[in-house]
Parts: structure tokens; sequence; C-alpha cells
């Protein structure tokens, strides 16, 4: 895998409420964020109905934030979001054996004076979903032995967490807390990253969730990524040497070119793909489907509006009765 | 010196006096009070003490500690004796505080913007990206002039070399301002030659002048602009605060519901639609302000709030994210950030203050630990203030341990003896006694700069321990009085003059939500006099022993009580049962007892719609169930206070009678009147159409308040014909059937030429039968025409009810929720 990969993707999200919904804002962090291994080659972002005002700008971070105001009265509310991305391979793996001790890198950033460190500093500290505790320390503990390289501390804390932690779509939900998700040992990709992220600030090293997706079907003869159906995240890991490096502890690998960059945040609630407020609507079900496909093979792979029949995109729904916050994480 | 008037005064070791100086003569600005005080008789004190909590407590000025509009108001506790502070020791603190607002809006506006002091290590990081005030959302909106801070509090104290510290900062939405307008207009009163003769500095500028600086920021547009006072609602703990603010200001008081944004701007949801609001002077946390950009779990915020602040349609005063300077950590950097921002150094220095996070700083605070009081980095962390010195052994090892594992989480203050000054001591008939006060100075931003409140919130500790000095911990509080070399202007907010362009006749904009509250009002308000009267008539008859004689009567009575919730519907219909359940609905929260707590509830939410004459009743009202929960009233009692409870309701009645405008407001109000008198009446007649003819009627007429006007006429026992006359068809009755139909059917078509159709239509069909009722032959309890026209009246007031709900108050109604997609 050491070339330039291109993906389709297509990430669709639909609304169906009970009642009408009178007045509907979204932001929407939906398209794949540019930077030095990813380059945005299409992306089309369609809605229905069709709103009163879309604006897209950059967050905080950099993404693309897309608000969308919607004020005609409708029962259902359907994002699409399609993209062809090309990802350049990171051959981070070289990295890992020379990076310097990870105390060298929690020592420089704890003495931050300014200038070039700001960046990292953004992702040090606690954020909505990730407050450092003493039981998030005690977990980290083993993998950050004395002096040991930072990069390959991180991989081996990846590969525990992997080994450690049960893939359970049903066990947690958006808001359950990172102490029951440590205490359980299982849950989805957005609480390993979140975990994983917890551990890394807990020991003073600056660590951001990455928001994305990974090929639905993997190339013939490889397995079938966890995540893969539905929004993916990861985290990313600053070292001084060699600047973020990305690593999947849902899949327990480096980040290469297999995974496709949405954006990044402190947490999930930085780059949440889709984020509202609306006014009526009763009950509502929520369905979302993400598809993701190779173009290498390109000429093989029908145009993008007829891609989601084809695959074997899978779909979780639910509904929601209350007026509760209300949002099952896809993976 | 006089003797009785120091006899129990305590020395201030150490501290400093504000009054007395080293030599135990009065400090020559206090030389007035003091000779007045020395002069005056203990009954003289006493009657001023007396005027003080009587103003206190007919204002109804409370604080919620529990955040129970009901249960845990406080009365807000006011010492007699101002703080009194010469001029020149003023000038300094108006300096320093207008020096220090202008260098943390400086901060505020390069956080959110350039970053530049963290770029030049003058502001660690943490202090921004670790503090849960930073609103990364708001990073980049720049409100006009780079004004982020419209007001602005210091917290100050004095130690015992009589220098001024900064304690902490206020920037986010600064609370007290109108506590302190609310002392100062009870304070003048209690010694107005006093305040005159010493050229006391008015507070009334301060306020014109924040009005007036808000509006110059406000979005350039060709309406004069809109400006709102944005509350988190009656359960907050200041509530009272931002209603007599927003009364004061002239500004609507609203709550997240009423505003809505529409095209990227901010509206007010009125009874006549959307209208255009252009500046939120907010005591709403920023973080709630917007549901859908900040905190996702709030309730009480505006989803796109932040986008319309950041299109700059909007001026949100304070800027959203001002929050991120309340932190304690930040003191130490302000004299560097100081010098490097306004080129000149801090005028006022900050209480000493380390914050753990520097590794340095926390072996510091651990080897000093008894010294020192520890308190939250931020506000936003859930950790309490901790005296150093009270830790000891193993709560001491914990708590060091706490110290090491998250020492960003705090900050270390050093422990001033702060100044102490002069209360009327409450426990002796004569004589002063001392406690350590603290002084909340405010300021606020002009388009010249910061200007300083003269005066202040001063808060005095129960004792001489600040430790019990916030309002949360039951502190008392002071006016502070700033002197003047010069005569000080007379200008007063409220005496402003009107010119005739100002005129408004009607207020139009109207929000849906005080217009819901105030037909709910009306519709309580009716609800409890109704139940009174229900209640009197009933216990009437149980004590003079009509209720035991096999009757009719009284099983129609007991219907009547059920279906107006006196008695359940399963209650037993004996004497006992019925006694017990009366009285008990007195002193419980059931039949009235239910209504007037709802009464008071929605009261409540009308807070600053509502004289200080209809507080006074309501505060009365609100005592009296007080006093009944806490003794249940006899037999004997219950007429007495149940009468009293009919006057109250009289007295609020004459209010909206007499005293309301006739305002689109006025007519809700009325409208639930009117509704609410009908339905009882209605269900009441029904009732007493099963009695055979020649049934006993006075209660019915005592029930419809109509029977010394019946004995006026007729000076007969009440027969039906007379009666029903009287209690249907006269339109001179205010108690009438027919005069609330005809009065409902009048506001409707009112409100119609405003609004288009309101809901008419169902009357229409009852006011044609009504008119076709024929004397003789439909004034009989046996008359189908009659009882047909009693049930459809029934069903028109409830559609009628629903209707308004649906035309008028469905834009305060429904409640915003979130939603989150991967």
């Amino acid at each position: 895998m050491s070339e330039p990969r291109r993906y389709r993707v297509l990430h669709t999200t639909g609304y169906r409420y009970s009642a009408p919904v009178a007045l509907s804002r979204q932001l929407l962090h939906l398209t794949p964020r540019e930077f030095d291994v990813q380059r945005v080659l299409e992306h089309q972002l369609s809605i229905d109905p069709q709103p009163d005002e879309t604006t897209t700008s950059r967050d905080y971070f950099g993404n693309s934030i897309t608000h969308m105001v919607l004020s005609a009265a409708h029962q259902s509310l359907s994002l699409a979001a399609r993209s062809i991305v090309e990802v350049m391979p990171r051959n981070s793996a070289a990295q890992v054996a020379g990076s310097p001790p990870w105390e060298e890198s929690a020592a420089m950033l704890r003495g931050v004076a300014g200038g070039a460190n700001l960046e990292p500093a953004r992702f040090m500290f606690d954020s909505p979903h990730v407050e450092s505790s003493a039981e998030l320390l005690r977990y980290a503990e083993p993998s950050f032995t004395p002096r040991r390289p930072l990069l390959d501390a991180v991989l081996d804390l990846n590969h525990r967490i992997h080994e450690d932690f049960e893939f359970d779509p049903i066990a947690t939900v958006i808001s359950t807390p990172l102490a029951e998700v440590l205490e359980q040992r299982r849950g989805v990709c957005q609480d390993f990253a979140h975990l994983m992220i917890g551990c890394l600030r807990t020991l003073g090293l600056s660590a951001r969730y990455v928001s994305g997706y990974l090929l639905t079907m993997p190339p013939p003869g490889h397995a079938r990524l966890i995540g893969a159906d539905a929004s993916h995240a990861w985290i990313s890991v600053y070292s001084q040497n060699a600047g973020w490096i990305d690593f999947d502890p849902t899949n327990d690998r480096l980040v290469d070119n297999e995974h496709i960059t949405l954006g990044w945040g402190r947490d999930f609630s930085d780059v949440t793909p889709t984020r509202g407020v609306i006014l009526g609507g009763g009950e509502q079900e929520l369905a979302v489907h993400v598809t993701v496909s190779s173009t290498d093979e390109a000429e093989a792979v029908a145009p993008i509006a007829a891609t989601q029949s084809q695959s074997q995109s899978q779909s979780q729904s639910q509904t929601s009765a209350t007026a509760e916050n209300s949002g099952q994480i896809a993976s | 010196m006089p003797e009785p008037l120091l006899a129990d005064y305590p020395e201030a070791a150490g501290r400093y006096d504000e009054m007395l100086g080293a030599d135990g003569a009065p400090r020559m600005h206090w030389r007035a009070l003091y000779d007045y005080l020395a002069n005056a008789t203990p009954a003289a004190m006493r009657a001023r003490l007396q005027s003080v909590a009587r103003q206190v407590r007919d204002n109804g000025v409370t604080y919620n500690v529990y955040a129970d509009p009901l249960g845990a108001d406080r009365p807000w506790d006011l010492d007699v004796l101002p703080l009194i502070l010469g001029h020149d020791e003023w000038v300094g603190i108006e300096a320093a505080v207008a020096q220090r607002a202008t260098l943390l809006n400086r901060v505020l506006s390069d956080i959110y913007s350039g970053e530049e002091m963290l770029s030049e290590g003058l502001l660690p990081p943490e202090l921004v990206h670790g503090h849960a005030g930073f609103l990364r959302p708001c990073h980049g909106i720049s409100p006009p002039d780079g004004v982020h801070l419209h007001v602005y509090a210091a917290d100050l104290a004095r130690s015992g070399d009589g220098q001024w510290w900064v304690l902490a900062d206020r920037t986010q939405a600064p609370s007290g301002a109108g506590y302190a307008l609310e002392n100062r207009l009870v304070i003048s009163r209690a010694f107005p030659s006093l305040f005159r003769d010493l050229k006391v500095r008015h507070l009334a500028r301060f306020f014109a002048t924040l009005r007036d600086s808000l509006a110059y920021w406000a979005p350039r547009d060709v309406e004069a602009p809109r400006i709102v006072l944005l509350t988190p609602g009656p359960y907050n703990e200041t509530y009272y605060e931002h209603a007599l603010l927003a009364r004061y200001l002239g500004f609507p008081l609203v709550e997240g519901n009423d505003l809505t944004v529409r095209d990227g701007q901010v509206w007010l949801k009125t009874l006549s639609g959307l209208s255009r609001v252009h500046v939120i002077l907010r005591r709403l946390d920023d973080d709630y302000c917007d549901p859908l950009e900040l905190r996702s779990d709030s309730a009480l915020g505006i989803p796109g709030i932040t986008e319309a602040a950041r299109r700059g349609t909007v001026l949100i005063a304070n800027s959203l994210g001002s929050n991120l300077l309340e932190s304690g950590a930040l003191l130490g950097f302000l004299p560097k950030l100081c010098e490097r921002l306004l080129g000149e150094p801090l005028k006022m220095p900050s209480i000493g203050t380390w914050w753990c996070g520097e590794e340095a700083a926390l072996e510091e605070v651990i080897e000093h630990l008894d010294d020192l009081v520890i308190k939250p980095a931020y506000p936003q962390l859930r950790i309490g203030t901790v005296f150093g010195g009270d830790l000891k052994g193993e709560a001491r090892a914990a708590f060091i341990e706490k110290l090491r594992a998250q020492p960003r989480h705090y900050v270390a203050q050093e422990r001033v003896r702060i100044s102490q000054a002069p209360v009327w001591d409450r426990s002796r008939e004569y004589g002063l006694s001392a406690g350590a006060i603290g002084l909340r100075v405010y300021a606020c931003a002009t388009p010249n700069g910061y200007m300083v409140m003269p005066g202040g919130l001063a808060r005095v500790a129960s004792g001489r321990d600040e430790r019990t000095m916030s309002n949360q911990r039951g502190g008392a509080s002071k006016d502070t009085w700033v002197l003047s070399p010069a005569p000080v202007s007379n200008f007063s907010l409220l005496r402003r003059t009107i010119g005739p362009h100002d005129l408004v006749r009607s207020n139009v904009h109207l929000s849906s939500r005080v217009a819901e509250n105030l037909f709910w009002l009306g519709r309580y308000m009716e609800r409890c006099d109704n139940t009174a009267r229900l209640m009197r008539v009933t216990l009437g008859r149980l004590i003079d022993g009509a209720f035991d004689t096999p009757g009719r009567e009284s099983a129609c009575l007991m219907a009547i009580c059920q279906f107006a919730g006196v008695l359940d519907h399963d209650s037993p219909a004996e004497r006992d049962a019925v006694e017990a359940r009366i009285l008990e609905s007195l002193s419980k929260d059931v039949g009235l007892g239910a209504n007037l707590h709802q009464l008071l509830r929605i009261a409540m939410q009308l807070r600053e719609r509502l004289s200080l004459d209809n507080w006074r009743t309501l505060n009365h009202m609100l005592a009296d169930q007080a006093e009944w929960e806490r003794k249940p009233p006899s037999l004997a009692d219950a007429l007495t206070a149940l009468d009293r409870t009919t006057a109250n309701l009289m007295t609020l009645a004459g209010f909206a009678l007499d005293g309301m405008t006739r305002d689109q407001g006025w007519r809700f109000l009325s409208m639930g009147r009117r509704l609410e008198r009908m339905q009882f009446l209605c269900m009441s007649l029904q009732q007493a159409f099963a009695l055979p003819r020649d049934a006993e009627l006075d209660w019915l007429l005592e029930l419809a308040d109509s029977i010394v006007t019946y004995r006026a006429r007729y000076m007969a026992r009440p027969e039906w014909l007379p009666l029903l006359d009287l209690l249907l068809l006269d339109t001179g009755n205010p108690r009438s059937v027919a005069f609330q139909l005809f009065g409902l059917n009048d506001y409707l078509l009112r409100l119609e030429e405003i609004y288009g159709p309101c809901g008419a239509e169902v009357l229409q069909a009852p006011l044609q039968a009504i008119q076709e009722l024929e004397i003789d032959r439909d004034l009989r309890p046996d008359s189908e025409r009659l009882l047909s026209l009693l049930r459809n009246l029934q069903s028109a007031s409830y559609s009628l009810s629903e209707h308004l709900g649906q035309r008028f108050f469905n834009l305060a109604g429904e409640a915003n929720r979130q939603t989150f997609a991967t």
C-alpha cells in the first residue's frame, strides 16, 4: 500500500418524523478535509427538501462546516454527501522506531511557551467527552514505561485497547461516560478513540479525534475492517519530530491510506457529522448509510448515484420518542 | 466617644476599620453618619429598621437560594447602614476598575481573534484551551469596536494597611447591579436628609449610559434598536434582579424561548408575529445561549444565535465566550499583560494567587497550605473552596494528593484580613457591631471608554469571618455611598423627559409567552375566587348546621365542589370528611391551596409586568399560605382565612380593573377571567337545576356574589325567575353569564382588528341563543333551551381557550430539541 488511492464515498443521513418539523437547523461535518495526505477531487452535498440557506465555512479547527436552515414544514430530511477522495500513503511505521522518549514529548508540551506549539496545545486538555482521570492514567501506564519511544508506546496502547475492549454497537451511546466504557470494556470506535485520547492527555500528551471512513468492501483477500459500514473514528497523536501520527485502536493499526479523513477536533462533539436542533417532529427515525468503494478499479464502478443499491451497505436505524438527545453512533 | 453606640463594637485588631481611624475617632467622611447615629434614639432607629425590612418585604426583593420560586425565596438581607467611601479614595478605585475592564476586554479580544498573547507566551495556553469557558465556535467573531465586555464587575476587598485588592473578576454576566440599585432606593429613603446633605453620587446615570451605549453599538438599521434582557427564567437565583433591571431600563424581559433566529437575525415572538431584536443584554451563561453550536443540552438557549452574532445582526452583551476570563489562574498574569497591552502598570493589584498548574507554584502552595484558600481554577470545575488551615491529618494528605494529580485545576489564594465596616446590631436595642466587607464595583463600556458605577454592592459577612460573605452563604448586603465634592445631579432614569414622538399607546409587541401568562393569571385569579367562595358557602352551612338537615342543597353543593376540585370525585360526603378536606385545602397543595400556588407561580413569571402594589398583595397571600401551612387553621379560623383570601383576590382584581392599561395584555387577562367565570357559573347553574322547585337558593347567589343585589332588588326569598334573570341575562351584573359572554365577544373583536380572526365565531351561536331566550318560557330550571344554552356555552369556552392557545401562544409553546447523526 504505498501508492495514492482513490475512494468514492457516499454518506447518507435520513430523518423521518411522525409530526411536521417547523424549523430545522443543522451543522454538518460531511465534507472531507484537504491536507497533506488527502485531496478531495469531487464533493457534492445534496439536501432534500431544499433548505432556505446553506453556508459553508471553516470551523475553529479548520474543518469544512456547513450550516443549514430549513423553515418549511417537513416530515423527512435527507442529506447525501458524495465525494471522491485521494489518499496518499503515510508510511508512519518508519516514524515509530525513531521517535524520542515519551517523557520528552510531555515535557516539551508542558513547557509550551507559545509559537510553534500552539497547535498541539489545542488538544491537550479536557473536552466535553474526554475528561482525564486517575483510572485512565492507570490504564495507560503499562504502555508508557520509562524512556519508551513515544510512538512505540502509543502503538502498544493502541494494541492493548484493541485486545482489552470488545466492539459492541449496542453497549454505549454517545453520552456514555468514559469511566463506564473503561469499566464495561466494550463500546464502538468513538468510545475507543475517546478512551485512547483520554489516556494520552492524562499523560500530558496532545491527542486529537479524527472522524472519517473506511473502505466498505475490502480488496480480494483482505479482511473487512470493523466500522466500515458507517462513519468511523480514530486518533492522532502529536510527536515533535514527526508531527501528527494517526492510530486506529478499533482495528489495531497505524493509519495509512485506507482511512478517509472527514475532519478532526478535540473529540466527537467538535466534528459530529450531523448535529441539529429541530422544532416539532414528534417521534423520529434515523437511518445512516455509508458506502465507500475504491475507484482504482474505477471503470468497474457504477456512477455515484447508483452505488448505494449495488453495494452491501448496512444501516442502523433507531427511533426516539423522547425530547432527549437522540443519536446512535454508527460504529 | 458616646459609649452606647460603640459599647460592643469590635476592635479592628490588625484589620482596617472603614469607619474608625487608628485613633478610634470616626474618619472624616463617616462623621455625619456617625453623629447622626450617636444622636438617634433607639425608637427612631427601630423605626428605620422596620421601614427597611418592610420595603424589602413589600417590594418582594428576594434571592432564590435553591431556585424554587415558592419554597426558598429568601428575603434580601440589607443592613440599614451604608458603606461610605470618600471622593479621593473613590477616584483611585474608579481608575483602577476602568483600567482593568479595558485590559480584560483587550485580552478577550486577543484570545478570540489573533491569539498574540498566547504566541508571545504572556498567557499559558492551558488558561485558554483548558478552560471550559473557551467557546471555539465564537473564535473569529469580532463585535463592533472590539467591545466584548459591556458590563464588568470586580470584587474588591481592603487589607489592613488600607490598600484595595481585586479578589475576582466577573466578565460573563455580572450580577448584583440591580440589587445595588434596590439597596439605594431603600436606604436613601431611610436617611433622606443625610443622603442629600452628604452629596451622595447617584446611580441612574450609569444605567442610562449602559442603555445608550448598547443602543450605540446596536447593528445599524433604519429602526430604533430593540434591546431585550435575556434571563434563564424565574428559577434563577437572581431572577428578581433581572425583572428589576428590565423594568428600570425599559427592556422587555425575555427567556430563550421568546426569541428565534430567522434569516440570520434574531426576532422576538410577539402576538403580532416576529419582531426584530438588535441587542441582547444577557444574564444567561454563555454556553447555554445556543443549543446548536454551544452547549447541546441547553434547553434555555436560542438555536442559531451564535451564527447571528457571527453575521453581526445582533449585539450580545457580554459577547459569547466572555466567561473565559473568570478564572483565578489568570490573575497572576495580568501585570505583564497590562504592560504589554496598555503600556502601563496595573493600577490595583490582585490578591496573591498562584495557579498550581505551574510546577514551582504547586510546591510553594503545598508548603504554605495552612495560610491559603484553594479554589477551582475555572468556574466550570465542580470543586468547592477549601481553607488549607482546616485540613488535618489524613484529609490533608488526601487533598495534597488531589492537588498533585490535577494541579492545573486549582488556584491558591492568600487569605487577607479584610476590612470591617459597622453594621447595625439587630440583636440589641441600640448599638453598632462590625462585619468583614467586600465590595463589587461595576463598569460599563461606552464609546469613550469604561464608565464605573459610583457605588456598588457591598457585602458583609455575618460575623468577622469573611468566609460567610456571599449571597449564597447567607451574608447581608449594604448600600454603598460615594461622596461627591460637588453638587450631584438629580438625573434619574425614571424622570427622563418624554417628547410627543416617544408616545406609545399600546404594546403591540407583547410577547406570546407574556400574553399566555396573563391569560392564565386571569383564569387562576378567577378560579381561586370561585374556589374560595365555594368553600366559604360550604363551611357556612357546616357551621350553622344547614349541612346536616337532610336536604338536596347540600348534595348539589357537594357535586359543585367535586367539579371545582374542592372535593375529589370519590370523596365521602359526610360532614367530618368534607370539613377535613376543606381545612386541608387551606394548608396543603390541594383544592384552593393548589390553585393559589399556581396563581403565584404564574405571577412570578410575570414579575416585571406587575406593579409593586400587585406584589404587595401577592406577597401577603404568600405569607398567609406559609402561615397556614405551619399552623393549619381550625374550623373557626377557616372562615376568616377565606374572607382574607377573597379580599386579597378582590384587591388584585381591582388593580387589574383600575390600575392596568387597557392594552392587549390586559385584554388577555380579562378574557381569562371571563372565560373562567362563565365556565364556573354555567356548571353551577346546571347542577342547581337538578334541585326541586322549592329548594333554597341563597347559597347559589352567594356563590355568584350576587346575594346583595338580589336582596336589594327583591327583598324576598330567592326564586328561580328573578335569580336566573340576575345571573344569566342581566348585562349590568358583572357576575352574569351575559356579561361574560358579551365582554368576551367584544375583546375578541378588538383583537381581530389587529391580528385577524381570533375565534369569536365559536361564541356566535350562544350569543344568538341567549338573545332569543324568552323570559316566561325559558327562565326556569326545566327549560330545555336554557339547559342546552348552558351546555353549549361550556363547550364553546373550552374550544375558545384552545383556539386562543393555538392562535397566539403556540409560538411560545414548543420546545427545541437536539438531534445527532454520525
